[in-house]
């Protein structure tokens, strides 16, 4: 079969496609001239009156085209129009991007026969490279040349971009890639997809002779079909598709393949590369797999990193990676007019205030080497475990030894899947002391839901019990496997366990244990991801010092002190903060399993004075206390101080609470995975605070929400306002200016997060401010401050309701409708477009005596007139939900957005669905 | 200021004309029957025949155009004769005679497929999908009026959305009868989301566009209570406030948008007016949701509706019982 030459071409009107983007180029190759059909802004940036002061160097791979940059020419092309006072408010970039030669639109080169690996008829990666030098050098040469150069790949075009830029790293300042493949590992089959393709006679079939591969390639993004149209425009006929075969045919699946030898020197050239790098994924991909980013990490250990964990290969396709790069490269190079925010790079930013009472997490633990006092109990054992100080430093330490002998090195991720207990103190302690990282994915995100948090960190090691070896077997996690306990030879080689915490313990202490830096990372921990998937939050070890340093300082609570922990984050406190730790007999998942006599046992095991879990778990201690024997009873008594963390504890719990604790103060501070300790309010506070109003524009108006009290000593607290279309301001308020205003509550504390896990676009957003030359976090809570200085929680951002009167913080009107006594439980929500939504109130049927629909005539009235008149606002419809959606991991934060797609739905005069 | 009123026998024209001469303004009204109105100059005869139209329109300095067919079904030249051509013959009359101002009370439906509208703006009248000889010709009304529009003789279009109150027979006072006599049939599970307007709030909306019409003009508003309610609560609320018990009759929606003949016989059961049986329109207006964005409407009126639905809801009861 004969594929005539053609010259390169302009393509045809498409969707989202400026023809103004569109030129054709003639360059000097390896084998004479060609023709390229090349994407270029230049012409779009001058016709704005701008010219380029840097210069983005993209390149697709196969089979897609320039057209897969077509968002990216736009949002750089945009951001360069110049703002008010004439000058462009960020560097402008061009956007220089060519079809390879035939591919796209660029020229088809003559060929006698279907493409083969190792035929002549095939464009080798070598000569692909070359051709991309020849047209960027042509192009480049058409402007000032001082400016800084970046270069962006995709699939093929990444592995050639990246080479590329490995090559002329005099003219390249920086380097971008999203889903690609440098190296094929030798022991990692070839993906199947692939694999399918390349089964020598299929290829020509499947690439050339039909458009199967380029259907197959173009299902792996979520495209409408006008789109889809415009990648397959240049690849109508077979003998336009050469080149898809041969870019295939070109893969080096083994060393005997002619590109082999080439891709193993690229793949050695990156790993030169240390100028400033970005890398964004998609890892549901189905061809580019979690070991090519690993792959790539090891190559670029300097490399940031942005996944979008529900992107797939095509994920610049359905998710915005023009604003991450854009963004990236506003932090890699300021424009020469810095705008008044600017994203700061995570790694920068670390102007959080240190906490001077801070101590290396395991200095008290080693400095009580020689005690014989108890440092914890273990209530899951029986009878219950109980080990000494000098027990649990011994321990430890030969853990660490034994771990740094199997190989285990700093920074390495160790996966936990051990539940609070001794266990699990000793597991994070030793990875504490050698510098290994504990990535904490807990078992209430459920198997999916860990699954991806557990790939998306890529821990080296697993340290599991049964159920959680089972799991991370079942759903095929990365890491080496420790069991906790010895296991028998089937299930050793069943689960692939190389050794366990109890022959790990018997390891003799040789040697120094690595020294940590404070700067080191410590743990992941995740979010509960009920807004999207849970998110990994990074703490370094300076940052559980200061929490460490704070939880005493705040609750008075450390060396010498019994604590009662049956909740799970400070649970592991207990060693670095000198207190003796007592783990209940509960069950974590399930709070609800805490009993009174438990709670008891514990306290006296531990000679207690301070007792921590969730309200769910005090209100069953509250249950059960009848149980409670006289010497129960009478331990308690002598508990001191109740925390109650994880969600808001109403002020009947609270006296519950104080009828079993009679003696205690009465404690619930509020936080987050990103922040575990911010603010603090005790039964006083609550009491005081109920019918409290703050002044706004002069006027009293009555406090609605959710009070968690004042940001605890070393937390600053500010406020970014939400305007008329519920976007929070760019400018922080603070002090008495905050208070009255909704807004993002938006705080900076030694012991916050150090940054979100892989997702650098998250920590950048969320790390945005720079008041004060501090590091804040943007806790996307909603709330306001009122007149005394107390926080009120109001919702989530994402829940706003943008009325024509304003935002709307959906929490405080729930407060006031859940006061009526046929309303259970609330969420108010918006239906309609921004800034004039209309304000909707959904009820649970669950626990009333309420059927699904509108509710009745008496009660929506009556809700209508509450929040008329405490709040002024116009409630549309009280509609009645068959039942509530919550998260798995608190069964207690109210999926406001599922509830207001559902009631969309039913105010648009739909059926009223059974099913949230 | 003089002012023409047209259509001043309804219960909004009536009204607005009394609203003008209480402000102290000179009003003309032009209808076949005498408006009722005091202190108001009645003309009697349609805006179809120009020498009626140059009579009422003589030396005013603004109109309010509030005469035409309104009904949902009946002789589809008629339509055209009022809403079209009567709106043809007034803006020729009126630019003749040199009035500046055109406040034209026009209908959402001219902008209305059958879709859902939630939270939209005005949208543009077009007579091609504008659905039943009402919005149709209601739409052609409203495109003749903007098409005169220039800054000689300015016009401002509302398009007041389901109105309701004391004194309205159109739609407040058949829900009570039909909820009173056990024959209300609420469209399936009546929660789709609709606006309406109180006639107090639709009278002071239109005399605040005499003055806006002055800076804005060329344009055309909707005009709502901006309280959007589910619309079988609505009508409940408008049927107890009448004195009638809550009804109860539920058609499912298909059948209703299947069946159009025999909802109308639900509809129009015992009623042999020509005025409106659920045609398959109605049906629609009534199972989907229709509520519009107010922003426009009351930024260019700087007007805000003063009676609530509630407040409303309790004058009606007020009425009702004497």
């Amino acid at each position: 079969m004969r594929f005539p030459a053609r010259p390169a071409t302009i393509p045809p009107t498409l969707p989202e496609w400026d023809p103004a983007w569109s030129r054709i180029i003639d360059a000097e190759t390896s084998d004479g001239t060609h023709s390229f059909h090349v994407l270029d802004t230049l012409a779009a940036l001058r016709a704005e009156g701008c010219e380029p002061s840097g210069t983005i160097l993209a390149l697709h791979g196969n089979p897609t085209w320039s057209y897969l940059w077509r968002h990216l020419a736009r949002a750089t092309v945009e951001a360069a129009a110049p703002g008010s006072d004439g000058t462009p408010s960020t560097r402008v970039w061009r956007v220089i991007a060519p079809d390879q030669l035939d591919m796209g639109f660029s020229e088809r080169l003559g060929h006698e026969s279907l493409p083969k690996p190792h035929g002549p008829e095939v464009r080798r990666i070598s000569q692909r490279i070359d051709d991309f030098d020849s047209v960027v050098r042509t192009l480049l040469a058409e402007t000032d040349g001082s400016h800084p150069v970046v270069t962006i790949g995709h699939d093929w075009g990444g592995v050639l971009s990246l080479g590329w830029a490995a090559r002329n790293t005099d003219l390249v300042s920086a380097s971008i890639s999203l889903n690609t493949a440098v190296h094929q590992p030798d022991d990692a089959p070839i993906p199947a997809p692939l694999r399918a393709t390349l089964a020598g006679p299929m290829l020509p079939t499947a690439t050339v002779l039909t458009d199967w591969f380029l259907r197959v390639t173009l299902r792996l993004g979520d495209l409408d079909p006008e789109i889809r149209d415009a990648f397959r425009a240049p690849y109508a006929t077979p003998s336009h598709r050469h080149g898809v075969g041969g870019f295939v045919a070109d893969i080096p699946v083994d060393d005997r393949h002619p590109s082999h030898p080439e891709l193993q020197r690229i793949g050695a050239d990156i790993a030169a590369l240390d100028h400033p790098a970005l890398l964004v994924w998609g890892p549901k991909d189905p061809v580019f797999l979690e070991r090519y980013l690993r792959d790539l990490r090891q190559r670029l250990p300097q490399a940031d990193i942005h996944r979008f964990e529900q992107g797939s290969h095509l994920v610049s396709e359905d998710f915005d990676v023009s604003g991450v790069v854009i963004d990236w490269l506003a932090a890699q190079f300021p424009p020469e007019h810095p705008p008044q925010a600017l994203p700061t790079a995570p790694s920068a930013a670390d102007a959080r205030p240190t906490a001077g009472d801070a101590r290396p997490i395991t200095a008290i633990l080693d400095a009580r080497r020689d005690d014989d006092g108890i440092a914890s109990v273990d209530f899951s054992h029986t009878p219950p475990q109980q080990i000494s100080w000098r027990r649990l430093w011994h321990v430890t330490t030969s853990i660490a030894h034994g771990l740094t002998e199997l190989g285990v090195r700093p920074g390495d991720r160790v996966s936990m899947l051990v539940p609070p207990g001794n266990n699990l103190t000793a597991a994070l302690y030793a990875c504490l002391k050698i510098g290994a990282v504990a990535v904490v994915a807990d078992a209430g995100l459920g198997p999916r839901g860990m699954t991806r948090a557990t790939t998306s960190a890529d821990p080296q090691w697993i340290i599991g019990e049964l159920p959680g070896l089972g799991l991370a077997r079942a759903f095929n996690w990365p890491g080496r496997r420790i069991s906790v306990t010895p296991l028998g030879a089937v299930q050793r080689r069943l689960f692939a366990v190389e050794t366990s915490l109890t022959e790990l313990a018997r390891t003799e202490h040789r040697g120094q244990l690595p020294a940590v830096e404070p700067d080191a990372d410590a743990a992941i921990l995740f979010t509960s991801g009920s807004t999207g998937p849970a998110k990994g939050v990074r703490y370094t070890h300076s940052d559980i010092s200061a929490l460490a340093a704070v939880l005493t300082r705040a609750f008075h609570v450390g060396e010498g002190t019994g604590l009662v922990a049956g909740f799970p984050p400070f649970a592991l406190l207990g060693p670095a903060i000198g207190a003796s730790s007592v783990t209940p007999d509960m069950s974590v998942t399930r709070p609800k399993t805490l009993t009174a006599t438990a709670i008891a046992d514990a306290v006296i095991a531990g000679r207690a004075t301070m007792v921590f879990a969730s309200p769910a778990a005090y209100r069953n201690v509250a249950d059960t206390a009848s149980a409670l024997t006289a010497e129960q009873r009478a331990a308690c008594a002598r508990v001191e101080l109740v925390l109650s963390a994880g969600a808001p504890v109403p002020l009947d719990l609270m006296d519950s609470i104080a009828e079993v604790f009679p003696a205690a103060s009465i404690h619930s501070p509020y936080g987050m995975t990103e922040g575990l300790l911010l603010t603090d309010i005790d039964r006083d506070e609550v009491d005081r605070a109920t019918g409290s109003t703050t002044t706004v524009a002069g006027e009293a108006r009555p406090n609605l929400g959710v009070c968690v009290g004042r940001p605890i000593d070393g937390v600053e607290l500010a406020l970014a306002e939400i305007d008329d279309t519920g976007t929070p301001s760019q400018t922080l308020l603070r002090g008495p200016q905050a208070r009255g205003r909704l807004g993002e509550l938006v705080v900076s504390a030694a012991h916050i997060k150090a940054g979100y896990d892989r997702l650098w676009h998250t920590t950048a957003q969320s790390a945005r401010d720079d008041l004060d030359g501090r590091q804040w976090h943007r806790t996307n809570d909603i709330g306001h401050i009122d007149d005394d200085g107390r926080v009120w929680l109001e919702g989530r951002l994402q829940h706003v309701v943008t009325t024509p009167r304003g935002p709307v913080g959906p929490g405080a009107l729930e407060a006031l409708i859940d006061e009526d006594p046929q309303v259970s439980r609330s969420a108010v929500v918006g239906i309609g477009p921004r800034g004039t939504q209309a304000l909707v109130a959904v009820l649970d049927a669950e626990g009333t005596d309420l059927s699904p629909g509108l509710a009745p005539l008496n009660l929506s009235a009556r809700l209508r007139a509450q929040v008329a008149q405490r709040d002024g606002h116009d409630l549309s419809a009280v509609l009645v939900a068959p039942s509530f959606p919550t998260d798995i991991r608190h069964n207690s934060k109210i999926d406001r957005s599922r509830l207001a797609v559902w009631a969309d739905h039913v105010l648009a005069g739909g059926s009223v669905r059974r099913r949230v | 200021m003089k002012i023409t009123v047209t259509g001043a026998s309804g219960l909004l024209g009536s009204s607005v004309a009394r609203a003008l001469v209480s402000a102290g303004h000179s009003v003309t009204t032009l209808q076949r029957r005498p408006s009722g109105v005091e202190n108001a100059r009645d003309v009697l005869g349609t805006v179809a025949d120009p020498a009626s139209v140059a009579e009422a329109v003589n030396g005013a300095e603004a109109i309010v155009h509030l005469a035409a067919k309104v009904s949902l079904t009946g002789d589809p030249r008629e339509f055209e004769a009022v809403n079209v051509g009567g709106t043809r013959t007034l803006v020729y009359g009126a630019q003749t005679a040199g009035v500046s101002r055109l406040v034209h009370i026009s209908s959402p439906s001219v902008a209305h497929t059958g879709a859902s509208i939630i939270g939209d703006g005005a949208g543009p009248a077009s007579t091609e999908r504008a659905r039943g000889e009402y919005a149709r010709t209601k739409a052609a009304g409203e495109l003749i009026a903007l098409g005169a529009d220039s800054d000689a003789f300015r016009v401002l279009v509302l398009r007041p959305h389901l109105m309701w109150g004391p004194g309205d027979a159109q739609l407040t006072e058949r829900i009570i009868e039909r909820a009173r006599t056990g024959r209300m049939p609420v469209l399936g599970a009546g929660t789709a989301l609709v606006d309406t307007l109180f006639v107090d709030n639709a009278v002071e909306a239109i005399v605040a566009a005499l003055d806006a019409v002055d800076t804005v003009h060329g344009e055309s508003l909707v005009v709502t209570n901006g309280q959007p309610r589910p619309i079988g609560e609505l009508m409940s609320r408008i049927a107890i406030a009448g004195g009638a018990g809550e009804p109860r009759l539920r058609i499912p929606v298909r059948a209703a948008l299947t069946a159009g003949s025999v909802v109308e016989k639900v509809w129009d059961l015992g009623e042999h007016d020509d005025e409106p049986p659920l045609t398959r329109f109605l049906a629609e207006q009534l199972s989907t949701a229709h509520w519009f964005d107010q922003r426009r409407t009351q930024e260019v009126l700087q007007w805000r509706p003063r009676v609530s639905i509630e407040d409303g809801l309790e004058i009606l009861r007020a009425h009702c019982s004497g």
